[in-house]
């Protein structure tokens, strides 16, 4: 359909838009997925809305740093440039050979992003860019160019040109426009300028040296010195305010050899090896760390077990209970913070939403519980690759000074778990068993989304970045450094077989660091986004099926010894555990346990309603050696003394003078609901509460009257304490998701229907009329903008229907103050304030006069 | 993937835990053994601790961190944690970043290879007083007279200094070993030179392995006028029998510097007591240190180690010095300050390895609970809490149990060891046997330790006075009826009385009569934790079963 349209240039970016065929449309939703939400009417829409400021600041953001460069180079070349020309600036007089491969790429993600339009002999940057690229004096361009010839002699009088022009040795022209176009092409023509600049004085070069690379600013006096004076009569340098002059940017472009960046970095940074082990040690030392993982999660929850912390009035961890729990974990306090929030993420713990609001495990913890350890772990890896949490942030403070607490609000960075897919994909990309260095792969991320402006250590990315390395190495998705492959199957990267080879000839000048030339630039392909919920599932279930045997497997058995201790000397299945968890003191932990037996714990074993016999039996069953004398001794000492004094539970009794009323009670089945038992001739225990009892009795024919609540013995012990259900915190994601196949297909199809409507001559609309009590006004596009556009010029209101950014469609009147970049900016009469809507939202106008009537 | 099956399992909380029955269990305990400290030993897991000192000790003798985390990643049986390995990196490379030296200009002087260290060290309030000029931006002198104290602050800075500025040689004398008929046993032999190598450090060994003659056999090494300093004047007197038995050196060589005699000769034996004797607030035996050019220090008992003489020894770093102990545990957590005044250790071998090598007597360790009686009970449950221990500890009971077990004994060398001189005395009596007490001359002492060496009296009451360092080899029988609350080296060291080998390969028989129920019974457990880690199992009995035995 565009064949015929592609002889003659675009005009517009919506002309090119829809020059283009579906996959290339596709590509350009799905990287600026911004554009899509809501399905815009038809593609002058679509052109709008990626012309507006915040969309084309995203996707700027989203761009690595040569084809940020390139974009750069675009705003400060002509207006439209020639392929040529940018090449020139990009790739220097001298064409370096990288740049020239990579740049093709470049352009090609630029158009693809619709940032540049237009064919190769008239590329356009998209004006928005262009004014958020372009050297002003407030915003120095990272490329620290001044403004060209033409922009700075705007306001210079006509006499003072042709001074200057005479002075640069050219020939006087009849007006000011010729002399600066002849002025700019002296400067941009290379050898009249070497010409030019061979008759300068050395102390004037200097000058120049010294604001080639920029800023291009600088300070003269009112009397400039003579080197100074020498360069402003030839135009070289030209007063922009009264004490200022600039360079302008053909002469800064001629010192600089045509290069609009000092280092134009067409090839990504190679992620550099720091050290390299067999695989089999990365994936065990990995498998070990899961391990430590999963112990540790669970060790936190069976902490808070009997009830948590208690949650704080805004919200998390009260900085004294992570304390308390760092201390409980045996970890600093920041790998406490991690945990609790990676179980959090992982949906294992929630407020409770009682009154007293405390912390608790949630239902599924129990159930995660059951499931085996290599699942338990693939789980808390998933929700630690999706999360927008971000425990690094904690204890730090907000733009509002106050502290960020651990389970607290403000921890959400959206950036954070494409953040740590692209450091793991970046791992996954090296040969197995190979650790990066951090510095490098930091340098790689700040290549692909570098920041505009000026470029620091700490900001965000980076420090993401960073925590993702030793998060990851603590969760053991990293074994000593390298990708483990269980985490290679769990981000879905195919373990290489013979590990490739990119990224580690960091040396080799020619062509990116990546095999592909433009690797980069279909980015998509080869570093998956979030895999989709039915490949994480295959992707998991791989993991699972790699890491499994890697886990040491649960032992039977413990080795008991004189000094009443008991080790067991790997993990134990977990009913040996918990018995001897109870009976003894864990000591130490790690690969192996422990334990210590004190008359303490053994008591705390027949608390539990263990009998000495008992305890030698599982002691005697469980140990690989014989059981050492003294420990028999303990156990059966402390027996002596345990239980001579019987304490109970009881929730309601029975009382009677008649013993046998009583007998006749415990003779009745009925009874044995109620759970009689006889703690004395004349007194009956039931464990039913009093209530209960009272009806049972009733029921079976007595006449039972209720005793005040004084004795009465009430069951303490709670459960364990559990939050209701609740669903494990959404990820907060950076801007809408990239829509799948489906929708786009169905996203242009709609587009371009719309645009097919929009753009075919139509009979002239009756509007107002038609128009049925209570429905949205609809009008085309340009008719909306016409007719706003009226209603500034002539202040009246108008009545439009408007479709806010959730989809609800709602009328209000509107009086516009101006129109333009795609909004009006209007008093709402509805809403009684100063508003702004954005056009494409609005779905028509009517004029308010018929209404009134 | 194969698993490797090692016996060693690396915990998260830098403990080492040895399975000893694995066959690599040998192979695995030499090669972690440089670095870490043995903690406990008991029969099928030996626990070892990572410390800093311990893992600068093993910088001081040569090993790097390559070493370390090869030794762990190859014995171990589950993957190190990383965090682990990255730590004992750092840990180590902390040590020899500073380093004491002779300059030929400008005397004793501390380089750096890394000159942050430097300038953090020279920052702390600490260092500054301790320091002279800065000579060039890596090197700083040094007071001599500080080099004690500046390995001391250093230490507890974090940066411990690697000292070769060297030792003065002292005074020559010759001194031999007089090998006729015995020699030094492997491991002496090996600790001496060790001992030797290093130039001054601590040699760690049981009680009865000999310990003497490993000061012996340095002192031969040294061949230079040697300062031996002891516990107290008993011990000074063996260590003098000892020295002329052993070696060639004559009864008027050796010279006794204590509470009663001040001989001051080519060999000085000092008891610390002399040493630290204050009088209007000046030490005035501390001049023994400077009376002659002493080649060689002996410090007997490092672990008993009064704070004064780590003072004195602050002075005299250039002097070799060799520590001699039965174990690095002090009560007041000082080991530090052994690690930088003495030197590290250089030896070390477990009690079980060297009974297993026949040098000294296996022992059966028994505790024997006591019931009190109604009256007691009564009486221990209303007593002021600081007299819960003697009430207790004294109970009547505690008598017919030890008359018990010396009846069952007769005719064996018993020491029955208390703290109470009333239960003493009592004892005594009723064992119809001496009491040596605090008061008790010293002469009176030796007289009576040697008619038991002769085995003319079969049964001795020793207060605490008797603890250390007094020798009597063919005591077969310890009874220890109360002792010093919960000391762990008290215990170790009278269950040395009886480890000593013995003429005929008896048993030794360890017996610890203990109040049940009271604190007696904890501070009993407390003290047996230390030799329970040692792999001395203790039997517990009830004394009602000691007594129906016997009936």
């Amino acid at each position: 359909m565009s064949s015929d349209e592609k002889p003659s240039a675009p005009r517009s970016l919506a002309e090119a838009l829809r020059a283009r065929d579906d996959a290339s449309l596709a590509a350009l939703l799905r990287a600026r997925p911004d554009l899509v939400t809501p399905v815009p009417t038809d593609l002058t829409q679509l052109a709008t809305r990626a012309g507006t400021r915040a969309s084309v600041v995203r996707a700027l953001e989203h761009l690595d740093r040569f084809t940020l460069q390139t974009a750069e180079a675009l705003a400060v070349a002509a207006e439209p440039a020639a392929y040529e020309e940018l090449l020139g600036l990009m790739a220097g007089d001298a064409r370096d050979a990288a740049v020239v491969a990579a740049l093709p790429g470049a352009v090609a993600v630029l158009r693809e992003q619709a940032l540049v339009w237009g064919d190769d002999d008239r590329l356009r940057l998209v004006r928005t860019a262009r004014e958020l690229l372009a050297p002003s004096p407030q915003h120095p361009s990272p490329t620290g160019l001044g403004p060209s010839v033409r922009e700075a002699t705007a306001g210079m009088s006509p006499g003072r040109i042709q001074e200057i022009v005479t002075a640069a040795g050219l020939p006087s022209t009849h007006d000011a426009v010729s002399a600066v176009t002849a002025l700019a092409s002296l400067f941009g023509d290379r050898r009249r300028m070497g010409a030019l600049l061979a008759e300068a004085p050395a102390e004037s070069l200097e000058v120049l040296d010294r604001l080639v690379w920029g800023p291009p600013y600088g300070q003269v006096t009112a009397d400039p010195a003579a080197r100074l004076r020498w360069l402003l009569d030839r135009g070289l340098l030209l007063p922009t305010a009264p004490g200022t002059v600039v360079m302008p940017r053909e002469v800064a472009l001629h010192l600089r050899g045509g290069h609009a960046h000092r280092a134009p970095e067409p090839v990504p940074p190679a992620v550099e090896a720091a050290a390299t082990r067999p695989p089999q040690v990365v994936d065990a030392a990995a498998a070990g760390q899961a391990y430590t993982a999963l112990a540790t999660v669970e060790e936190l929850l069976k902490d808070w077990d009997e009830g948590g912390p208690a949650v704080l009035r805004a919200g998390g961890l009260s900085q004294r209970d992570l304390k308390r729990t760092a201390v409980a974990l045996d970890v600093s306090e920041p790998m406490a913070a991690f945990w609790v929030e990676l179980a959090y993420a992982a949906g294992l713990i929630a407020s409770d939403g009682e009154a007293d609001e405390r912390y608790a495990a949630t239902p599924f913890f129990d159930e995660w519980l059951e499931r085996p350890a290599a699942e338990q772990w693939v789980r808390l890896a998933e929700a630690w690759l999706a999360g927008t949490r971000t425990p690094g942030l904690i204890g730090g403070r907000d733009a509002k000074e106050r502290t960020l607490s651990a389970l607290g609000p403000g921890l959400d960075r959206s950036a954070a778990p494409e953040v740590r897919r692209r450091v793991l994909a970046l791992l996954a990309g090296l040969p197995e068993g190979t650790a990066p260095t951090a510095e490098s792969v930091l340098a790689r991320l700040a290549w692909e989304r570098p920041l505009r402006g000026p470029q620091r250590d700490d900001d965000l990315r980076s420090r993401l970045a960073r925590w993702t390395l030793s998060e990851a190495e603590l969760l053991g998705i990293t074994g000593r450094g390298a990708l483990s492959s269980q985490a290679r199957a769990l981000i879905g990267a195919a373990a290489h077989p013979h590990g490739p080879v990119t990224d580690r000839g960091t040396g080799s000048p020619q062509g990116p660091g990546d095999k592909l030339p433009f690797h980069h630039h279909t980015a998509p392909a080869h570093a998956p986004g979030p895999l989709s919920p039915a490949e994480q599932a295959v992707a998991s279930a791989s993991a699972v099926r790699l890491l499994a045997p890697l886990l040491p497997e649960p032992l039977d058995h413990v080795l008991l010894q004189a000094d009443l201790t008991a080790v067991a000397p790997g993990p134990l299945h977990r009913p040996l555990a918990d018995v001897l968890g109870v009976l003894a003191d864990v000591e130490s932990k790690g690969g192996a346990t422990v334990y210590r037996f004190t008359p303490g714990s053994v008591r705390r074993a027949l608390d539990a309603g263990r009998t000495a016999s008992d305890l030698h039996a599982f002691l005697a069953e469980h140990s690989r050696t014989p059981v050492p004398q003294p420990l028999t001794y303990l156990i059966d000492d402390v027996a002596r003394r345990h239980g001579h004094l019987r304490v109970g539970a009881a929730s309601a009794y029975v009382r009677c003078d008649d013993d046998a009323m009583l007998n006749e009670i415990l003779a009745d089945k009925r009874a044995d609901a109620l759970r009689l038992r006889r703690l004395a001739p004349t007194v009956l225990a039931a464990q039913a509460d009093p209530a209960a009892l009272l009806d049972g009795l009733r029921a079976m024919g007595f006449a039972p009257a209720a005793e005040s609540a004084e004795g009465d013995v009430l069951i303490t012990r709670a459960d364990a304490h559990r939050s209701p259900p609740r669903t494990a915190p959404e990820p907060v994601p950076e801007g809408p998701p990239v829509p799948d196949g489906t929708l786009l297909t169905a996203a242009i199809r709609a587009i371009r229907a719309g645009d097919l409507a929009s753009t075919a001559p139509r009979k002239p609309a009756d509007d107002g009329a038609v128009q049925a009590p209570g429905a949205l006004p609809r009008t085309s596009p340009a008719d909306t903008l016409a007719t706003v556009q009226a209603a500034v010029l002539t202040g009246e209101a108008v009545w439009i229907g408007y479709v806010n950014a959730e989809g609800s469609a709602s009328q209000r009147v509107i009086a516009p103050v101006r129109v333009e970049g795609g909004f009006v900016t209007a008093y709402d009469h509805t809403a009684d304030e100063v508003r702004t809507y954005p056009l494409h939202r609005i779905t028509g106008v009517a004029e308010l006069a018929d209404d009134e009537a | 993937m194969p698993r490797v099956n090692g016996p060693l399992i690396v915990q998260s909380d830098k403990t080492l835990l040895l399975e000893v029955d694995h066959e690599r269990a040998d192979a695995c305990r030499r090669a972690i053994a440089p670095f870490a400290e043995l903690e406990r030993a008991p029969e099928h897991i030996h626990t070892y601790r990572l410390t800093p000192l311990g893992l600068w000790n093993a910088r001081a003798a040569g090993h790097d961190a390559e070493q370390v985390v090869d030794a762990l990643v190859e014995f171990s049986r589950y993957p190190v944690p990383h965090a682990l390995l990255v730590d004992i990196a750092e840990t180590m490379d902390r040590y020899g970043r500073l380093t004491l030296s002779k300059h030929p200009a400008h005397g004793l002087v501390l380089t750096t290879t890394d000159r942050p260290v430097l300038e953090e060290i020279l920052r702390s309030k600490r260092v500054a007083p301790l320091v002279g000029t800065r000579i060039d931006p890596d090197t700083v002198a040094v007071h001599p007279s500080e080099r004690g104290q500046i390995k001391q602050t250093l230490l507890k800075l974090g940066w411990p200094a690697e000292d070769l500025a060297g030792y003065v040689d002292g005074e020559a004398h010759p001194i031999e070993l007089a090998e006729d008929g015995w020699a030094l046993r492997p491991y002496q032999r090996q600790a001496v030179e060790n001992f030797w190598h290093g130039g001054s450090g601590v040699v760690v060994l049981p009680c009865g392995a000999g310990k003497t003659l490993v000061g012996a056999g340095s002192m031969a090494q040294a061949k230079a006028t040697t300062l031996i300093l002891v516990t107290n004047t008993v011990s000074a007197r063996q260590w003098k029998h000892e020295l002329i038995k052993r070696t060639s050196l004559t009864e008027e060589e050796i010279g006794e510097y204590s509470g009663t005699r001040k001989e001051i000769r080519p060999v000085t034996i000092a008891t610390y007591q002399v040493l630290t004797t204050r009088r209007k607030g000046v030490y005035p035996h501390l001049e023994l240190f400077d009376s002659r050019d002493w080649g060689l220090i002996v410090y007997d008992e490092v672990h008993l180690l009064p704070a004064p003489v780590f003072k004195f020894t602050a002075d005299l770093q250039a002097r070799r010095r060799l520590g001699l102990t039965a174990t690095l545990v002090r009560e007041d957590g000082r080991e530090s300050d052994v690690f930088s005044l003495i030197g590290p250790k250089r030896f070390d071998a477990p009690w079980k390895e060297i009974e297993a090598q026949g040098y000294i007597a296996p022992a059966d360790c028994v505790e024997v609970r006591v019931n009190l009686t109604d009256a007691e009970r009564l009486a221990y449950a209303t007593a002021e809490a600081e007299e819960k221990y003697r009430f207790c500890a004294t109970t009547e009971t505690k008598r017919k149990v030890t008359e018990a077990i010396v009846r069952r004994f007769a005719g064996q060398q018993i020491l029955v060891i208390g703290q109470y001189i009333d239960q003493l005395d009592e004892l005594g009596e009723h064992l119809n046997a001496p009491v040596i007490k605090g008061e008790t001359s010293n002469a009176q002492r030796e007289k009576l330790f040697e008619s038991f060496r002769q085995g003319e009296i079969s049964v001795l009451v020793v207060s605490k006075v008797a603890n250390f360092s007094i020798d009597l080899p063919e005591a077969t029988v310890a009874i220890q009826v109360s002792g010093t609350f919960g000391s762990r080296q008290e215990e170790a060291q009278r269950l040395g009385r009886v480890l000593r080998p013995k003429a005929d390969g008896h048993q030794a028989h360890f017996y610890s009569v203990v109040a049940r129920d009271t604190l007696d019974q904890d501070f009993a457990a407390h003290r047996q934790r230390f030799l329970a880690e040692q792999g001395y199992a203790y039997r517990i009995m009830d004394a009602t079963e000691l007594l129906a035995e016997e009936a």
